[in-house]
């Protein structure tokens, strides 16, 4: 991670590398619950010379100051109460899993299933994640879904990259209602089928009053364009100072280094505090366990962008991460009909983007609130 | 005047103070885009893969450069030459003419402005034809368009009008006018949606 963080983080010493002991939720040293692919330094203690063993007694000094997994819950200082609430809840789940491993009767898939729910569950925020910790995490959910389902997935953690900063502009004069961009985004992003989620709004506005969002039919079901309207979408706006970053009381949202803001759904408490601190009505919240038909779900998946989530956590427009960080428009871009939606990379100054933002008149929503919106409006 | 030259340090004190440039702040947005862009030096990521097997040419105009969709291969009969052996006056007045292009209807601009001759050589159908009278390949038929649709020639070029194909990173590859547009009739049809819009908002009222 660079050094320069826009995040306050408390110092655990966690960016002390170090390799770690494995310790394994259900107390196995040998491997058999199907964690431990990797090769774990533990194996070869048995036979080990006097230095060695000086060496591997300093390791494990060094090990107490590098809190990791169930250690970063269970190893810190609080009061009894917020002891017992996390107890509580965590051992629930813990003492199923654990139960399920440790279970003689149980099956190899069912020991593996609960172990990876273990980890998953005692993982720490993605933003504080080492690169092997990332790339761990992601295995763990590709393979639980392959227990679960029966099904491969690819799942990618790729990190934002230099010299990218994305924006988007969007056309008033051209769009025109069509919502082929709700649709592809509702298939791109594994939105829940159930309760209309949908990231991207299309407000249908009559001429010459400007926006009135209060006005706006934002339901219309009619041949469009319609006589006298024009119409204008919304969605997460990316802002460069995203003021639902700021609110949130365990950082599981973030803005990345190449602009887009991003939510860890395995850190969110779904507080939704973040959903009332947006001004343009950009993030949305499972109320019910978001629910997509086998066959329809998207399998290229990235763990910050369309991977299936579940009920109480915030998701949003993410860009389509998954398809922008690999070089590929975002969904609601490649769906649009009429070109209204322009994206690409704001650092590159003979990029589209750039040209629209230098020779159109541009303008963004509430640009008085200073949250510096990565979403240009334009007009033909 | 000892007072002057502390009121003076104090002046350029606080100058310094409430311009505070370090690395990576700026005032705007803007600002940030402009400085950090000075910077740049391209990225690896490659939109190459994303264009597709469509087949397509490179065109320089206006100092953009980019890839746009080849036309000829995704025309039906092409080469027009194929039946249009001869001047198109000689092929109608034959009585044993066969019938075609009845489906093809003109509805661009009115008849003082346009008819098939605008863009068409009854003398050499392989080609289109400019308001000059110069030979215009079919794979470049924005050149055509470009003649009276000025400020929509400069949106496309700069990427504000028309489709990006693929991805956003280099090599930009763009629709061209008749890959959204039907030259004979390019209005573009009112339809109905794809689907509902959300229905959330009146939920929540």
């Amino acid at each position: 991670m660079s050094e320069k963080k826009k995040w306050f983080t408390l110092d655990l010493g966690f960016n002390k590398k170090v390799p770690t002991a494995s310790s394994c939720g259900c107390g196995k040293t040998s491997g058999g619950c199907g964690s431990h692919e990797a090769p774990s330094p533990s194996k070869n203690e048995h036979a080990m010379t006097a230095e060695e063993f000086d060496k591997a007694v300093e390791g494990t000094m060094v090990d107490e100051t590098r809190k990791d997994g169930f250690q970063q819950v269970f190893d810190v200082k609080m009061d009894r109460r917020t002891a017992f609430r996390k107890l509580t809840a965590s051992l629930l789940v813990g003492a199923g899993a654990v139960q399920t491993s440790c279970s003689v009767i149980a099956g190899e898939e069912s020991k593996e299933k609960a172990q990876i729910d273990w980890e998953e569950q005692f993982k720490g925020n993605y933003k504080l994640m080492t690169q092997e910790e990332r790339d761990a995490t992601v295995d763990r959910l590709v393979r639980s879904y392959q227990l679960r389902k029966k099904e491969n997935i690819k799942m990618s953690a790729t990190d934002a990259s230099k010299d990218v900063l994305f924006g988007y502009a969007f056309n008033i004069s051209k769009c025109q209602g069509y919502m082929d961009c709700v649709s592809a985004c509702v298939e791109e992003n594994n939105q829940d089928r159930n309760s209309q989620m949908q990231y991207i709004r299309i407000h249908e506005m009559k001429d010459g009053e400007g926006f009135k969002f209060n006005e706006a039919d934002d339901n219309y079901y009619h041949e469009v364009p319609a006589e006298g309207h024009f119409y204008m979408g919304t969605q997460c706006f990316h802002c460069d100072d995203p003021p639902c970053v700021d609110v949130c009381p365990v950082q599981a949202t973030w803005r990345e280094e190449d602009g887009l803001v991003v939510i860890d759904y395995d850190w969110c408490i779904g507080c939704r505090y973040c959903m009332a601190a947006c001004p343009y009505d950009g993030r949305r919240f499972n109320w019910s366990k978001p629910e997509v038909p086998e066959e329809e779900v998207n399998k290229n998946q990235h763990y910050l962008g369309n991977r299936m989530r579940k009920k109480g956590v915030m998701e949003k427009c993410t860009f389509c991460i998954q398809r922008s960080r690999a070089g590929k428009d975002p969904a609601c871009v490649e769906a649009c009909p009429t070109g209204a939606r322009i994206f690409g990379n704001l650092l590159d100054p003979d990029s589209t983007i750039r040209w629209v933002l230098a020779n159109k008149k541009v303008f963004r929503l509430k640009e008085d609130l200073g949250t510096e919106p990565k979403f240009w409006y334009f007009m033909d | 005047m000892i007072e002057l030259r502390i009121l003076l340090g104090f002046a350029i004190f606080l100058c310094l103070c409430s311009c505070k440039h370090t690395e990576g702040e700026y005032h705007s947005l803007n600002d940030k885009i402009e400085e950090e862009g000075k910077k740049y030096h391209g990225t690896d990521i490659s939109s190459e893969t994303y264009i597709g097997d469509i087949e397509t040419l490179e065109i320089t105009e206006g100092g953009h450069t980019f890839l746009i969709p080849e036309r000829k291969g995704q025309l039906k009969s092409y080469a027009c030459t194929e039946c249009h052996s001869k001047p198109l006056s000689e092929m109608q007045n034959n009585a044993n003419a066969q019938r075609a292009h009845w489906d093809i209807k003109v509805v661009h601009a009115d008849e003082n402005a346009m008819n098939c001759a605008t863009c068409h050589n009854g003398n050499a159908m392989d080609h289109l034809k400019s308001l000059t009278g110069n030979a215009v390949d079919f794979n470049r038929s924005y050149k055509l368009c470009s003649q009276c649709h000025t400020t929509q020639f400069e949106d496309w070029k700069g990427g504000a009008h028309g489709k990006n194909i693929g991805g956003w990173s280099e090599p930009r590859a763009a629709m061209t006018c008749v890959n959204c547009h039907n030259p004979h009739q390019p209005q573009i049809e009112s339809k109905w949606p794809v689907q509902f819009n959300t229905q959330k908002v009146k939920e929540r009222e």
